[in-house]
């Protein structure tokens, strides 16, 4: 039908230019007149305290200084970070024991960073200075750092909400047991499976607190206005749920507050939800006509926003002689940090991606999520499946190795595939290229050769090869709501409008759904227009997470499109005297009768008669059809089409110093259909540089006071460019496009972290013969590993 | 708080400003002159997202790149500093900028003025420089979307094109 094929094109990103010339304005970067500077005071000399006395006296001095908050001056409402309590049922939300705890300004500090009071000032240097003379004596408490401190009898306890401080784990009510799996086809539980394998393999993993480091340092400005509107702009990933969360907290109507999203300097989670709307929204309330911006500092982000979920992973693996998988049981206890947000949601994901993976025949997850003083844990890309791989891809080797199996044919064997349940039961898989992205991954690394080559090493640096295999998902149903909403709106010169929240968080979003909105009309690129970003037009959508975005949203745009066509199509047919399904359209807009060419019309005529509505002088008679041409779905998205990848690593670990280099990496991802490959392929070589970090570098360090060690980027180790890989391949798997998905594209947004931590682990077991359960594998780790073992085990 | 008249050249444009002596370059140039095509993330010289170019007649290129928020303004007095916006040329973009969108180098966009102007820096200085030694030179330099392939693939085409107008 179309002759402007759009996707699949190498265009440049929409708003490409802006950034590359610093036009585009990051929150950070608004200016607005008598704009007032508020700075949030956070105790940073303890990671448990009470608030005894703030004493404002000093601040006030300071010149430029417009107003100290104290918890009395702002709204005591509690209220959680999160978006979970909208997504699910109410019930569920009940049951799975989600609680607000958290204040705007907190009376008991539970973790370092944590907010106190805030100042309100006419310049930053004002604010900050104030900020620094606010003298607040605190009381210390006993900080817990460790699962064990939280859950001893007598431990001081974090909320009577949740005694024993058990902040939160899978709910006998939905959950038996409290373990999320299934019992085999014979009707034997998990723990009964594990007396019919010949081999059990476990092991606890240690996985790390990483950090997100989007490098858009958290800002944003808010203005309550003299119509007692209340104004946020924010870099959330989720503006319309934002603005639910603000709505409630502020007790206004949805009409009276409007969130401006303004461009994402990238999230991978840590957006996802409030982080400090509350804050500079109270502050606006406070100082009602004037916009107030508060920035943080980059040290404000180690300590004052989310990170990814931490903890001792126990897992278990069950496999037959002939290396049948029988069970797989996983046991996580998870640190959670001072505060709810999440609860369980990361950890429910590491088993639910447990689950999706292998054909386990019985499986059997739990997790106990304990409050300790740290920062919480929240969102971060991949929502727990990292916790899973680093695990479970390490035992299938372990196993592999003592039965003599090859780690490539035996994932090839018992990977899920079409028709299997994917990570959440009752849903299967309706598509799957892991069987390209495996062959791709292996051959573009050099597989085969590299084995032979390295299958005896002596010497101080020693190669080895890894395999990591991962699902992941499209969507976020049914774990939650799923709903988007998209007006297409023709203007009078039949260009299109498209109103639909979508949220670009980098991740080039806006420009590979404007191609979709293209392709699923017809027209050109420039003849449509996406406008997000502003809840006063967008309807709902439930945000940017959970892969959703162009599987999602881009579903919803196709959908949109066929009503618009059909209503175009309709006042064709009604024009022409001829029925709809005579008529097609063709190039350049014209609507033609497929029995003959003579009869037809041009969409740029409809649309102009639809507005510019005259009578016939000659006549009488109205022409053309008037009325706006609108079109609005609703769409509430009922499948998930998980993507599948494969990972390859070649390390080379120098056995003296117990570094480990990434000498090649080969990821091959089974993408469907990629709608802008140049995004395709950043968010797998930028979900890599995370993966690496999250297997070798990174991970939130405190000492026993909960002080955070590492709040900086040069403690906080990243790759940086010298550090990647010197050999790198990334392949779009296209062989498999999924029949539900749109245009067949399945996700890829968080997928590509999961792939280097499996191989990489993997490739090192592979060149030292010692598997590394604890991440980040650090140069200390390995020696200590080597020492443990009395030297290498190959 | 001690203060001091400077002028500052940004662009080729010429100015006056009075200056808190504390005051970063970095800050005067956002905040004083409203310049938001700087930004600001680390404030500590870490990141290099606040990278400018300043005139220095020790270098070879006339130019050295500097984290702007590692420098006192009061220091920079009669200096003659180029941010991302002066780049382009009467609409036309710097090879450097045209090959960071051609080749989709730019996700999320926070670190990429920084980036650009360092890797202005690397060209004019070796515009045959090859991938070991781009990489090197963005060491201070932190992306977190991009994984750097895309980067450093953008910065060889730019240096390509440059050669060529040499």
């Amino acid at each position: 039908m179309s002759q402007h094929s759009v996707i699949g094109e190498r265009i440049p990103k929409l708003d490409a230019r802006e950034k590359a010339t610093g036009r585009c304005k990051y929150a950070g970067d608004m200016r607005m007149e008598g704009m007032l500077y508020g700075k949030i005071v956070r105790c940073w000399e303890y990671a448990h305290a009470e608030v005894v006395k703030i004493d404002f006296s000093e601040a006030r001095k300071v010149p430029g200084v417009v107003k100290c908050l104290g918890p009395k001056d702002v709204t005591k409402k509690n209220y959680n970070t999160t978006i979970m309590k909208l997504l699910v049922p109410a019930a569920f939300s009940d049951v799975f024991g989600e609680i607000a705890d958290l204040n705007i300004f907190n009376g008991r500090v539970k973790h370092q960073g944590d907010s106190v009071c805030g100042i309100i000032a006419r310049t930053e240097k004002a604010a900050e200075r104030a900020a620094e003379k606010v003298k607040i004596e605190y009381k210390p408490l006993p900080v817990i750092m460790t699962a064990e401190e939280s859950k001893k009898k007598g431990a001081i306890q974090f909320t009577p909400l949740k005694p024993g401080n058990l902040a939160a784990n899978f709910p006998e009510a939905f959950f038996p047991n409290g373990e999320y799996g299934w019992n085999s086809p014979e009707g034997k539980t998990v723990h009964q499976k594990f007396k019919d394998a010949d081999l059990v393999v476990e092991d606890t993993f240690y996985v790390p607190r990483q950090k997100q480091v989007q490098m858009e340092n958290h800002s944003y400005v808010a203005e309550y206005d003299d119509r007692g509107r209340l104004t946020c702009w924010t870099s959330t990933q989720m503006p319309k749920l934002v603005q639910n969360l603000i709505s409630e907290l502020f007790e206004l109507p949805l009409t009276r507050v409007r969130v401006i999203q303004s461009p994402i300097g990238g999230a991978f989670g840590c957006r996802l939800g409030m982080i400090g709307e509350p804050h500079v929204c109270a502050m606006a309330m406070a100082v009602p006509g004037v916009p107030v911006k508060i920035e943080y500092l980059r040290e404000e982000d180690w300590v004052a926003s989310e990170s990814r979920a931490s903890g001792h992973f126990h897992v278990k693996a069950g496999f037959k002689k002939d290396g049948t998988p029988v069970a797989c049981y996983g046991d996580y206890q998870v640190l959670k940090g001072g505060y709810y947000t999440h609860g369980s949601g990361p950890p429910f994901c590491t088993a639910a991606f447990m689950h999706g993976m292998y054909k386990w025949q019985a499986m059997g997850c739990k997790a106990d999520i304990w409050f300790n003083n740290m920062a919480p844990f929240g969102a971060y890309r991949g929502y727990g499946n990292p916790e899973n791989t680093f695990g479970v891809e390490q035992l299938i080797d372990r196993a592999c190795n003592q039965l003599k199996i090859d780690p490539i044919e035996w994932r090839k064997k018992w990977a899920k595939g079409i028709g299997d349940e994917t990570w959440l039961k009752g849903v299967t898989y309706a598509s799957t290229g892991l069987d390209d992205c495996i062959k791709q991954a292996k051959q573009k690394i050099g597989w085969d050769k590299k084995k032979k080559d390295y299958a005896k090493q002596t010497g101080v640096k020693r190669r080895g090869l890894g395999i990591g295999i991962m699902q992941h998902t499209s969507g976020a149903w049914p774990m939650l709501l799923e709903h988007s909403n998209v007006i297409m709106r023709m203007n009078e010169d039949a260009t299109v409008e498209i109103m639909a929240s979508v949220s670009d968080l980098g991740t080039g979003a806006h420009t590979a759904i404007t191609q979709i909105a293209a392709e699923a009309l017809g027209f050109p690129l420039e003849d449509v227009h996406i406008k997000c970003c502003d809840s006063d037009v967008n309807g709902f959508d439930i945000g940017a997470h959970a892969s959703r975005t162009i599987y999602c949203v881009g579903r919803a745009v196709m959908q949109t499109a066929d009503i618009l066509k059909k209503e175009l199509l309709d006042r064709a047919a009604r024009l022409l005297q001829i029925k709809p399904e005579d008529l097609a359209f063709e190039a350049d807009k014209e609507i033609v009768c497929t029995w003959d060419s003579s009869k037809r019309i041009n969409i740029r005529t409809i649309a102009d008669q639809s507005i510019y509505s005259f009578d016939d002088p000659a006549t009488g008679k109205t022409i053309g059809i008037p009325g706006q041409i609108v079109a609005h779905y609703s769409d509430f998205v009922k499948h998930c089409s998980p993507p599948f990848a494969a990972a390859c690593a070649e390390v080379e670990v120098d056995i003296e110093t117990g570094e480990v280099k990434v000498l090649a990496f080969s990821n091959a991802h089974d993408i469907g259909k990629a709608i802008h490959p140049p995004s395709v392929e950043g968010q797998l070589e930028g979900g890599a540089h995370q993966g690496l970090g999250y297997v070798l570098s990174e991970d939130i360090y405190y000492d026993k006071n909960g002080l955070c060690l590492n709040s900086d980027f040069t403690d906080y180790k990243m790759f940086g460019a010298s550090d990647m890989p010197p050999e790198s391949h990334v392949t779009l798997v296209e062989s498999a496009p999924d029949p539900v998905a749109p245009y067949g594209a399945k996700s890829c947004g968080e997928s590509a972290l999961m792939g280097p931590i499996g191989s990489v682990a993997n490739a090192i077991y592979d060149a030292i013969g010692i598997q590394m359960t604890e991440a980040p594998i650090t140069p200390e780790r390995v020696l200590a590993a080597i020492k443990k073992n009395g030297g290498v085990k190959k | 708080m001690k203060k001091k008249s400077i002028t500052l050249y940004i662009n080729g444009e010429e100015h006056n400003v009075v200056v808190d002596v504390s005051d970063t370059l970095n800050h005067v140039i956002r905040n004083q002159l409203n310049r938001t095509d700087l930004k600001h993330c680390c404030g500590r010289g870490e990141c290099g997202a606040c990278t400018v170019l300043v005139d220095d007649d020790r270098y070879p290129t006339g130019r050295k790149a500097i984290n702007s928020c590692m420098v006192l303004a009061a220091m920079m007095d009669g200096k003659r500093i180029q941010t991302v916006a002066g780049l382009e040329k009467n609409g036309k973009l710097h090879p450097v900028q045209e090959a960071f969108i051609e080749k989709g180098a730019i996700q999320c966009g926070f670190c990429s003025t920084g980036m650009i102007m360092k890797s202005v820096d690397i060209l004019e200085n070796n515009p045959k420089a090859k991938e070991a030694e781009i990489r090197q030179g963005l060491e201070g330099n932190i992306c977190r979307c991009t994984g750097y392939t895309k980067i450093v693939q953008a910065v060889q085409q730019a240096g390509e094109v440059m050669a060529a107008k040499k």
